[in-house]
């Protein structure tokens, strides 16, 4: 046989026993790019600060908080329940979705909402995760400080404000009771319609028979 | 960074571009093999001639080996590659019928091709019973398509079926090749000799 030929075995059995060292890697399926600037655009993901309040002081069992803060901020103040996946920790050198996090975020049924200190690193999370091909993804709108302006301190309506505005403003000052704690009495300003009261004759006992 | 079309570096419209181009090298590479002669072809089958086997046999090596430190050195993502599904019925039943043409015509469909572009009669001949066939075939669909979709199995990979690893599958892909070729030499040998 031509010594080329042994050359040639040599050298693809080498590189045969080199690929036996290989790693084995995981490959998330990812969604197309198309799909992904569709779904970025619809802001459908977004939800308000006052859906959050109301689902957790509903206990929604469905509801799942992730703080994507760094781990001192997370330490400092969070949501209740919430859990801290950190951004520079959810992916990988290769831009892969650490296979210990997909068990937090691909939980069927389970609706998970991102937040951050504002919602531009919750956001970029959601991206990462739609990317991913990860459902029942949102981010909270305005993050950890909209949420501080409207349910830690909420604004009281003007006077000539509709009278969803004043709603609003009694189920904010009721959840920051809710989340601050304290004695907040909520005043309703609509006074109840007096009731009339009808005096009824008094039934008299039948006197004689037939 | 690969696949370059799916991966958006490529646009899609140029794939019939680069289809075409690759069918011109590869039918350029394979009549500089010799693979127009029918004869030449039919020797895997009587034992005198194995180029068909080492030429196809070392692609897949070549193809495989180059794919698995690809994917090692994130050159190209092997998640992407499309992998055809497996009809286990028709893939028995056309190997069957594929064999048959081979040995008795002496070309497989796209040898016959390269036949054709240097003039061989045969293989106009046999070109021109490849398009009856798929004349047939269209016609009859409706009755075999319960074989021609028989035993699906999905996109399965030996690899997924016996959980073992790609580099494991390579290597042990590589060594059967090496024997394989190992053998067909003897073989090869033995039946020269024996005509001579």
């Amino acid at each position: 046989m031509n010594k080329t030929y042994y050359f040639l075995i040599i050298l693809i059995l080498t590189l045969g026993i080199g690929a036996l060292f290989f790693p084995e890697k995981s490959y998330i399926k990812e969604i197309s790019p198309e799909l992904l600037f569709y779904k970025m655009n619809n802001p459908s993901r977004f939800v308000t600060t006052d859906q959050v309040a109301k689902l957790i002081i509903e206990s929604d069992p469905t509801l799942f908080l992730i703080d994507t803060r760094s781990s001192d901020q997370y330490g400092s103040f969070s949501l209740p329940g919430a859990m801290n996946i950190p951004l520079d920790e959810l992916v990988d050198s290769i831009g892969i979705i650490c296979p210990k996090w997909i068990d937090y975020l691909d939980i069927e049924g389970m609706k998970v909402i991102f937040f951050s200190n504002s919602d531009v690193i919750a956001d970029q999370v959601w991206v990462i995760c739609t990317r991913h091909e990860l459902d029942n993804l949102y981010v909270m709108r305005g993050g950890l400080n909209t949420w501080a302006e409207t349910i830690l301190m909420p604004q009281k309506p003007s006077e000539y404000s509709p009278d969803e505005e004043f709603a609003l403003y009694d189920f904010r000052r009721g959840a920051c009771q809710y989340f601050v704690g304290g004695s907040i009495s909520i005043k309703s300003d609509v006074v109840a319609d007096q009731v009339p009261r009808v005096r009824r004759k008094k039934k008299t006992v039948v006197a004689g028979g037939c | 960074m690969g696949p370059l079309i799916s991966q958006g570096y490529i646009n899609p419209e140029w794939n019939f571009v680069i289809a075409l181009l690759l069918g011109v090298a590869f039918g350029y590479i394979l009549e500089a093999s010799g693979f127009s002669s029918s004869r030449r072809l039919a020797g895997v089958f009587y034992g005198y001639d194995f180029v068909v086997l080492r030429v196809f046999m070392t692609a897949v090596m070549v193809a495989m080996i180059g794919l698995v430190y690809f994917d090692y050195m994130n050159w190209i993502d092997i998640s992407q590659i499309f992998i055809l599904p497996t009809f286990l019925t028709s893939v028995i039943v056309g190997g069957v019928i594929m064999g048959l043409g081979f040995i008795m015509g002496g070309y497989c469909p796209g040898t016959s091709f390269t036949g054709v572009a240097i003039g061989k009669l045969d293989a106009v001949f046999f070109t021109a019973g490849l398009f009856l066939g798929i004349f047939i075939f269209s016609s009859a669909f409706p009755l075999i398509e319960g074989i021609y979709y028989g035993g699906e199995l999905g996109p399965v990979t030996v690899m997924d079926t016996f959980g073992i690893s790609r580099g494991l599958f390579a290597f042990l892909f590589i060594v059967a090749t090496i024997s394989a070729f190992i053998l067909v030499s003897w073989i090869q040998k033995r039946v020269t000799k024996n005509e001579v």
